[in-house]
């Protein structure tokens, strides 16, 4: 029986920062929370990340379920394999996302027995009361999982908030057709608020709302300057430890708790900076996480690749934030709140769009890259493609294609594999694409001595 | 005169489908500028309007994909990395822009790499909304106004609301044409194959709207006309999938010993079962008919009623055709790395199993390859409705 299989043990992975090394505990306590949460009659809502609805939940005092993060922490766990045959069960494909068939095995299992699955990692994902799915550019699933799993919960209701941004063209400048995404979206978020209203029988705080919305931008500030400070030599925190503290930026953003884990991590920074402290004594290549989610299961490649010399002071992954006050706009003027986070969101996606346009040929993502490679003095790239994620990781060869033609050839490495299924990873074989890779980034500072 | 050439009707529609191409390279020769387009959801009403020739890119199945993989990942539905791969190798060399919507992640993630691979004149890309609510259909109206636009500009010369509505009346002409042809497979045997149907609408995809009526209406007529009796065969199929744009999966359901009579596939019922409506605005016509009338996974359908009400809205048009095409069996045939689709499968399966018709459910790779093992589950279903 595949429901019996037990997860291979792991051995903790290390960190270079304190921070990132709580970041553990914080997650196991928060889904710990939302088990307890049920039990105790809260409103709860499978939520996804970066869906412009963080400041709203809060507010509201709905406790969010992210379905995402629990797929990735079956996955760390090794335990996610018997959740995605069970979902192949159910017909669905081996080659949809992975955290989706997670949570849509994990979900089938759940109501079928009535109670969490045996052995559920951290206490198991706890059923919600609504699930609230997005309509962007970006990713399928997050449109087609909640709508799956009514198959297993017909009465719990969604709500699917379209989150589009415009697109970069050559023919017309993004400021031309803004306005009616932020007008689309202000709407997409009015309904959500009556919908939220409408199943929790909680009425929204309007002043709230704007406290967190403000929050919401001191902390993007905050993680935007955090994050600069890894530009120095040595680079105190690798895209290791990013994949830890992403957690505050995607699943805590608008509670003064993520604020606090980045002023905690910026003084650690700083602290570090001034005593010369890197992830590793000795760096010899600085290397950008150029693309693509991690393989949670295998995060102890990043210390793989910092035993051979290599950190990574930037990623391009989760970086979900620019710095408010270098928008081209005033957000503080913006006092309605959603459309203060309608404003945030089209700036966001349309950050690299004007630096592009400078550039014969170039495209945003591709600017993006070349931009983080000269601050963080880079010497090499490195990807991963996740087979069964088609949001971040196609056209990660092309931006690799197009930065060597209009910038320059950089050593770049695509690692291939998944985010949560582990059946597609080959640890022999991704050293060894490693250590060759190592031996190309050596050959080239050799040539340039 | 293109059907001297291609002959007429069905030996039109043969010549069209196996030289794929062959029209849209005359007609650029004569001087007509041609958009290429991916999906049913990009609106040719708006391009025949502003006086290009729609062309629809299609791929491959018999071509192996080499040289798309130097530019686009192999996690890329098979589909589009075939229509890639072959228009990376020159198939489509007449093509002076491109057109692609917000269809699906396969889609809409690989615009980039097509637009900076393929270096065309124009690009555009459709940011069609997932919601079908007043917010979402008021948004794709401005985006489907921004697309006007930007194509007055490659145009050199507005498009008028006059253009717009007569191109509207020549599509809604020829999909009641398709309907027309779709009437004769209900009889018992279908007057016409669905190997035939398929190419016919492949074909049509091809060539500028006013010649594919006619095409459709000569196939009409011819099929009305010819003589014979079509065999007797086992059981009546209706294929459910995205776009299949090639005739060997039917084919290969007709060569089993079955008739293809319905689907709810791309070119096929799912884009032509539904008009665009004349309005005074013929943006607010072609923005309602592309969000909410073409009933399609990558769209997101907001939940009206209790969940069996809710099955009901988005796959009610299957049963409905089940039952007037009465079909014996259902084949979902879906391609690997398929999200919208993909997710869909458990809950279209036990919709239309739950009103007694039978689901073969294949996933597939969009190669010839496979043809040998979809054959063995083809004969095992078509047994199994046998010996119902």
């Amino acid at each position: 029986m595949t429901e019996e299989k037990k997860p291979e043990e792991r051995k903790k992975r290390k960190t270079a920062t304190e921070a990132a090394s709580k970041i553990g505990p914080i997650v196991k306590a928060t889904i710990g929370g939302t088990v307890r949460a049920r039990e105790e009659g809260k409103p709860i809502a499978y939520s996804f990340i970066c869906c412009c609805y963080d400041e709203i939940i809060r507010t509201m005092d709905i406790v969010p379920v992210w379905t995402e993060n629990y797929a990735g922490v079956c996955g760390a766990k090794r335990d996610a394999q018997r959740f995605l045959e069970r979902a192949e069960a159910e017909n669905f494909s081996r080659s949809l996302c992975t955290y989706a068939l997670c949570g849509l095995g994990f979900d089938a299992w759940r109501e079928e027995l009535g109670e969490m699955p045996p052995e559920s990692p951290w206490g198991g994902q706890a059923r919600p009361d609504m699930m609230l799915g997005s309509g962007q550019i970006l990713c399928d699933p997050r449109n087609k999982w909640f709508q799956a799993a009514q198959r297993y919960m017909p009465d719990v209701p969604v709500y699917d908030v379209g989150l589009p941004w415009p697109p970069y063209e050559d023919d017309y400048d993004y400021r031309e057709v803004q306005g009616y995404y932020v007008k689309y979206i202000v709407e997409e978020l009015k309904g959500l608020v009556q919908f939220l209203e409408k199943h929790t029988g909680r009425k929204m705080d309007w002043d709230r709302l704007s406290e967190l919305v403000d929050l919401a931008d001191r902390t993007w500030n905050l993680i935007w300057e955090t994050y600069e400070l890894r530009r120095a030599v040595p680079t105190p925190m690798g895209t290791g430890d990013a994949m830890n503290t992403m957690v505050p930026i995607v699943f805590m953003m608008g509670t003064q708790e993520a604020y606090d884990f980045f002023k905690e991590l910026n003084d650690e920074l700083k602290h570090k900076i001034a005593n010369k402290e890197g992830v590793i004594p000795d760096e010899k290549y600085r290397l950008i996480w150029g693309g693509g989610l991690p393989s949670w299961f295998a995060l102890t490649d990043f210390n793989y690749f910092n035993s051979k010399g290599a950190v990574f002071p930037v990623e391009t992954t989760y970086r979900m934030v620019e710095a408010i006050y270098n928008f081209d706009i005033d957000l503080s003027k913006i006092t309605d709140p959603l459309e203060h986070i309608a404003w945030r969101w089209v700036k966001f996606w349309t950050y690299w769009y004007d630096r592009a346009k400078k550039r014969p040929g170039s495209h945003p993502d591709v600017e993006r890259l070349i931009q983080y490679i000269e601050d963080y003095k880079i010497d090499g790239i490195v990807m991963h493609e996740a087979f069964s994620c088609r949001s971040w990781h196609v056209g990660l060869i092309w931006q690799l294609n197009l930065l060597k033609k209009v910038y320059r050839d950089i050593p770049s490495l695509i690692l291939e594999s998944d985010i949560v299924d582990i059946s597609s990873y080959n640890e022999a074989d991704t050293k060894a694409r490693i250590d060759a890779f190592i031996d190309t980034l050596e050959a080239v500072k050799s040539k340039g001595r | 005169m293109p059907e001297e050439a291609a002959g007429r009707g069905l030996a039109a529609a043969d010549r069209y489908y196996q030289d794929y191409g062959s029209r849209a390279r005359e007609l650029k020769r004569q001087g007509k500028k041609i958009l290429g387009y991916l999906c049913a959801f990009v609106p040719v009403e708006i391009i025949t309007a502003a006086g290009f020739v729609p062309f629809r890119i299609k791929g491959d199945v018999n071509e192996p994909i080499t040289k798309a993989d130097t530019e686009m990942e192999t996690i890329v539905c098979p589909l589009v990395r075939s229509c890639f791969d072959i228009s990376l190798k020159g198939n489509y060399e007449f093509l002076d822009g491109i057109v692609i919507p917000h269809a699906c992640d396969s889609i809409c993630r690989t615009y980039d790499v097509w637009k900076y691979s393929l270096h065309l004149p124009y690009s555009h890309f459709i940011n069609m909304p997932h919601g079908t609510g007043k917010p979402s259909l008021d948004f794709y109206q401005a985006v489907l106004g921004t697309f006007r636009t930007s194509l007055s500009r490659f145009a050199g010369r507005e498009i008028s609301d006059r253009e717009l509505t007569q191109a509207i009346k020549l599509y809604n002409q020829n999909r009641a044409k398709v309907r027309e042809l779709y009437g004769l497979r209900k009889a018992s045997p279908p007057l016409i194959s669905g190997t035939e149907v398929a190419r016919v609408l492949i074909a049509a995809m091809s060539i500028p709207v006013e010649e594919s009526i006619k095409m459709l209406g000569d196939v009409i007529e011819e099929v009305r006309q010819r003589g014979g009796v079509p065999a007797r065969k086992s059981a009546r199929i209706m294929v459910v999938g995205a776009q299949v744009d090639s005739v060997a999966f039917i084919e290969l359901i007709e060569n089993s010993g079955a008739w293809v009579v319905a689907d709810d596939l791309c070119p096929g019922a799912r884009e032509f079962f539904s008009d665009v409506t004349v309005t005074a605005d013929p943006i607010e016509g072609i923005a309602e008919r592309y969000l909410r009338k073409v009933k399609c996974g990558r769209t997101y359908r907001e939940m009206k009623g209790n969940y069996e009400e809710y099955l009901e809205d988005r796959f009610g048009h299957m049963s409905r055709m089940i039952e007037d095409f009465k079909v014996d069996g259902v084949v979902l045939y879906i391609y690997k790395y398929c999200d919208p689709f993909g997710f869909e499968v458990p809950q279209i399966k036990s919709y239309i199993e739950s009103k007694g018709t039978p689901v073969l459910y294949l996933e597939d790779e969009y190669s010839m390859s496979t043809i040998g093992r979809l054959r063995t589950r083809i004969q095992a279903f078509l047994e199994l409705l046998g010996s119902k």
